[in-house]
């Protein structure tokens, strides 16, 4: 029990690592997809945050990202392994196109998360635990202080710019 | 199994706090927090492959969704 909430945690920690780096090499804190996302954004900085770092949230609330990406390549390679992943992968990409979405950092997650999260199933880790690991991901970056959250992706960006 | 309780914890805590939040603006990304934890244990607690389409179906929906309020909040399109 002890060994798979580890397992969780650790599958948490590689998860925020892929999905952040790869949501900012594609760019998503430097202007919002749609208005709903600059909306978000701006309301975000109103209540203390960071504008790059709202606008990257706002842009992970409009449309799948690689967080989503990497949440439904976990599905997919916990329904049917590499298959499953890349299938996800697909999904992912119909469903940026739906939400008006011209990027490629949601498919390009899901299809790096389906490799890294298949890697690690050959070491002892549950497909699982990388579902509930990226649950747990976008909940520290979502769901618990947005203020902070915002703070610390803007950081980011600013080192990647 | 107890990665199902975790996700399903989570989500029963977004929910609180997207209820609790007062700015709407600031509202959607405890909903997307509650999306990612609905389709997550969607998959845990249906194993087939079919589930994956139920899932990613449901997931693009709400964030479409998420999309399409967060840009009515935002004033919409300007004619």
């Amino acid at each position: 029990m002890l060994g798979e909430l580890l397992h969780i945690l650790a599958a948490a920690i590689i998860s925020w690592i892929l999905f952040v780096a790869v949501d900012i090499f594609f760019k998503l804190p430097e202007t919002g997809g749609v208005v709903g996302a600059t909306a978000i954004a701006r309301d975000i900085e109103a209540g203390g945050g960071d504008l790059a770092g709202g606008t990257m949230m706002g842009n992970i609330v409009c449309s799948p990202d690689a967080s989503a990406g990497t949440l439904l390549a976990a599905c997919g390679v916990y329904v049917a392994g590499i298959p499953g992943g890349l299938a996800a992968a697909t999904l992912v990409f119909i469903g940026n196109r739906i939400c008006h979405d011209p990027g490629y950092a949601g498919t390009t997650g899901a299809i790096l998360a389906t490799f890294v999260i298949y890697g690690f199933t050959l070491v002892g880790f549950a497909a699982s635990d990388f579902i509930a690991g990226m649950v747990i991901a976008i909940l520290t970056i979502q769901g618990l202080s947005h203020t902070h959250a915002s703070r610390l992706l803007g950081r980011l960006w600013r080192v990647r710019e | 199994m107890i990665a199902l309780y975790v996700v399903a914890a989570i989500a029963v805590f977004a929910a609180v706090r997207a209820i609790l939040e007062r700015n709407t603006g600031r509202r959607f990304p405890h909903a997307n927090v509650l999306n990612f934890a609905v389709a997550g244990s969607l998959v845990l607690l249906l194993d087939h492959p079919i589930t994956l389409v139920a899932a990613a179906a449901y997931f693009v929906g709400s964030t479409l969704e998420a999309n399409a309020i967060a840009s009515t909040y935002a004033g919409g399109v300007k004619r």
